[in-house]
Formats: structure tokens, C-alpha cells, sequence
């Protein structure tokens, strides 16, 4: 009667371990670098360019013979109304 | 940046120009105003029926078939008949005698009108205008390179039908370059430059009844116009109210439907073309008109009414709250 031959189990070294993590790693790496360096950079997107500017808006108001004339800062030499604020308007005339 | 805004009287009308940052090499704004101010108080000197010694009314008077014209009213003129071939004669410029005879002799600027809600009861019953079978504007030639302008003597023209959209083109065409402007003669208006095409003006549309406002336009380019009878009408013999949109067909003032249309354009020449036509028209053809660019018709019941690209739904909706139970 033979016994059963015992197999001793290997464990592979902590050192081959390390250094096949760290070529695994290296591999890896230096494939994504290669397709990072290989691709095509991405389109711009484009960028709107908006400016905000103030308006100022210097009036002048050229009166009919016998009126009296509104100053170009809005205040009235002859109790008028500055037209300056007036809006744009679409009307018979 | 500055906008330069004047305003001054013309044209038997309030004429405003905001004029913004010149172009490079380009005179300031207001010297560009003033210079505008000028060219238009020439326009108005030259094409007045109300004026005798004006250039218009010497054409009119003028016995020859053939008569020398200056550049400037020969683009008056022509511009009066693109307005008759466009609107199919409605918009007539040779009823000088016609409006004469309706009582509108003299200039009516700064008068007051009658209150408009009073006389349409009294008014006659409602109809389309028509143009003039007899289509005696087809009978002037504009010839540029003699310098003349050829009709049957005794037509006479008036320029008024066109004068204030053609001025406000005129202007813009001088104010090219600068960073955005508006030129307002009397309601006809013409606006220009990039960045107005950026930051819009808003234009309010006068409500011809109430004097509110009736809607708002945004617009960065192009014209736009207005014409009513709530301005230029009077209390005619016979006690009627009368009014300077005239029938071509019947040479009477025309009582359409409408008391107001407002209408866009690329030009304020075509602006005014159309809003006149509009209104001519009556309700039925006047959404006809404007169906294409667009505009409001204001009806003899005050109701305001968008046509064209004005009438379409807005594409986000806001939805109402539910009603509560």
C-alpha cells in the first residue's frame, strides 16, 4: 500500500510579486501615455464673447423757432420735459 | 459708448436720430447728426406740396412733358412709383387734386386731429380701397442719365406717401459704419449698424385710438412704419370727418376696417409701402400684405391684431396653474 504523495504548495516570492505589479503597472501605463500622445487633441468649443457695455445717450434737442431749447444733460431751460428717456416710437404721423 | 440722440421737427413731423460710435475714420455722432439734420431739411425744403417755391411743386406746375429734375427728386419720384407698382396702385402718389378737394390744402403739422373713436359711428360703411383704373402714375418716367422726369402735364405728384420712409433710408444710408443707429421721421423708421443687431431697439407701436402703447418690436435691423387715421384728419364741409388716405378708385378718404396697420420692411421705404397698403386694404387683404414680413393691424373696434412672423406662437410655453377646485 503506497500513501498518497503529498504536494507541497509553492507560494510565489513577495519579490516576484512586487516587480510583476510594478511591470504590469509600467505596461500599462506606457499604453495610455502612447494613446493619449497619438490622439487627436479636442475641437475647441467656441466661446461667445459677450461685451456689456453701458449706453449713454446724449440728447439734443433742436427746437422750432419760439421754443426754448433742452440742454444735452437733461435738465430744461424752458420748464420742458427732457425728451432723453423718450422711447423709440412707430405711430401715424 | 456713447449713443448721440437729437430730435428736431420736419417733414410736418417729430424726426429723431440716435446715432452711436463712429466707425473708424468716420466723423463723430453728432457731427453726423447734424450733417443728417441738414440733408433732411434740404429733402423737406425741395419736396413740400405745401411749400411753392419747392422743387416739387415747380414740377408740378411746369406746362413741359419733359422736366429737368435734380437727383433728389428724381429718387422722390421713383421712389413714389416703386410704392404704386408695389402695392398695386393703392399707394397713389399722383391724387393731389383729390386730396385738395377733401380739404387737405395746407400743411396740418402740429394740429390736432378729431378724436378718431367719435367719427368712425358717423363714418361711411366699410370697403377695401382700390387702385385708380386710370393708374395715372404709370405715365411718369425718371430718366436719370438726362437728368429728367417726363409726364402728361397737369398730373401732379406728391412725394408725402413716400417722403418720410425714403428720408429715413436716405440718412441710414449716410450713417453705414457707425456701431448702431436709428432714424425716425415721424413713425417711419430705419435702423442700422452691427451691434444693434446684437442689443436690439425696442420700438413701441402707438395704439391709434388710445394712444397706449399696443405692442412692442425688437429689431436690429431693417424699417418699420406706421400709418393711421387718427393724425392728418379734419372735420370736412358737410360736417364729416375726413382724412388723408384716400380711395384711389373714388378719390374719397378710405374707411376700410382698420385705423391703424404697422409694417416691417427692409427698408422704411417698404415699411411704409406696406403699412399703407395695409391699411387700404382692410382687414381681409391687409393680413395679405403683411403676411410675408410682418406687422399689426389695429381694427375699427381697437382690437390689435399680428400678422405674419409677429403672429407666431412663442416656441416655450409657459404652462398656466391648474385652476383650484
Amino acid at each position: 500500500m503506497t500513501e498518497p504523495t503529498a504536494r507541497a504548495t509553492r507560494r510565489p516570492s513577495p519579490a516576484l510579486v512586487l516587480w510583476g505589479s510594478i511591470a504590469l503597472f509600467a505596461v500599462l501605463f506606457a499604453l495610455l501615455t502612447y494613446q493619449l500622445a497619438s490622439s487627436q487633441p479636442p475641437a475647441p468649443r467656441p466661446v461667445l464673447v459677450r461685451k456689456v457695455l453701458k449706453r449713454k445717450v446724449i440728447t439734443t434737442y433742436v427746437p422750432t423757432p419760439g421754443q426754448n431749447s433742452v440742454s444735452a444733460s437733461g435738465g430744461s431751460l424752458g420748464g420742458e420735459a427732457s425728451p432723453a428717456s423718450a422711447p423709440i416710437t412707430t405711430g401715424a404721423s | 459708448m456713447s449713443e448721440h440722440d437729437i430730435t428736431f421737427d420736419a417733414m410736418g413731423s417729430h424726426v429723431r436720430l440716435l446715432i452711436g460710435e463712429p466707425g473708424p475714420g468716420m466723423a463723430p455722432a453728432a457731427e453726423a447728426a447734424e450733417e443728417a439734420r441738414r440733408t433732411i431739411a434740404e429733402f423737406d425744403a425741395a419736396l413740400s406740396r405745401f411749400k411753392p417755391e419747392s422743387e416739387l411743386c415747380a414740377l408740378n406746375a411746369d406746362p413741359r412733358e419733359r422736366v429737368p429734375a435734380s437727383e433728389l427728386l428724381r429718387a422722390a419720384v421713383r421712389a413714389g412709383l416703386e410704392a404704386a407698382e408695389r402695392s398695386g396702385g393703392l399707394v397713389d402718389p399722383t391724387l393731389v387734386g383729390e386730396i385738395e378737394s377733401a380739404g387737405y390744402v395746407a400743411s396740418r403739422a402740429g394740429m390736432r386731429g378729431e378724436p378718431l373713436a367719435a367719427a368712425l359711428p358717423e363714418a361711411p360703411a366699410r370697403r377695401p380701397a382700390r387702385p385708380n383704373p386710370a393708374a395715372r402714375w404709370r405715365g411718369f418716367e425718371v430718366d436719370d442719365e438726362a437728368g429728367t422726369i417726363a409726364r402728361p402735364p397737369g398730373v401732379r405728384f406728391d412725394t408725402g406717401g413716400a417722403g418720410k420712409g425714403l428720408a429715413a433710408d436716405m440718412v441710414a444710408a449716410r450713417l453705414r459704419g457707425y456701431s448702431r443707429f436709428i432714424v425716425d421721421c415721424g413713425g417711419d423708421i430705419r435702423i442700422g449698424g452691427a451691434d444693434a443687431l446684437v442689443d436690439p431697439y425696442e420700438v413701441f407701436v402707438e395704439h391709434p385710438l388710445s394712444g397706449e402703447r399696443a405692442f412692442v418690436l425688437k429689431l436690429g435691423s431693417g424699417g418699420v412704419a406706421t400709418s393711421g387715421l387718427n393724425v392728418r384728419n379734419w372735420r370736412a364741409e358737410g360736417g364729416r370727418v375726413a382724412h388723408h388716405l384716400l380711395d384711389p378708385a373714388s378719390g374719397e378718404p378710405a374707411w376700410t376696417g382698420l385705423v391703424g396697420a404697422t409694417a416691417l420692411g427692409d427698408t422704411a421705404l417698404e415699411a411704409e409701402t406696406h403699412a399703407k397698403a395695409a391699411l387700404l386694404s382692410g382687414p381681409e387683404g391687409g393680413r395679405e400684405v403683411l403676411t410675408a414680413r410682418g406687422g399689426l393691424l389695429v381694427h375699427d373696434d381697437g382690437e390689435v391684431e399680428t400678422v405674419g412672423p409677429l403672429a407666431a406662437k412663442p416656441r416655450i410655453r409657459i404652462p398656466s396653474p391648474a385652476p383650484s377646485a
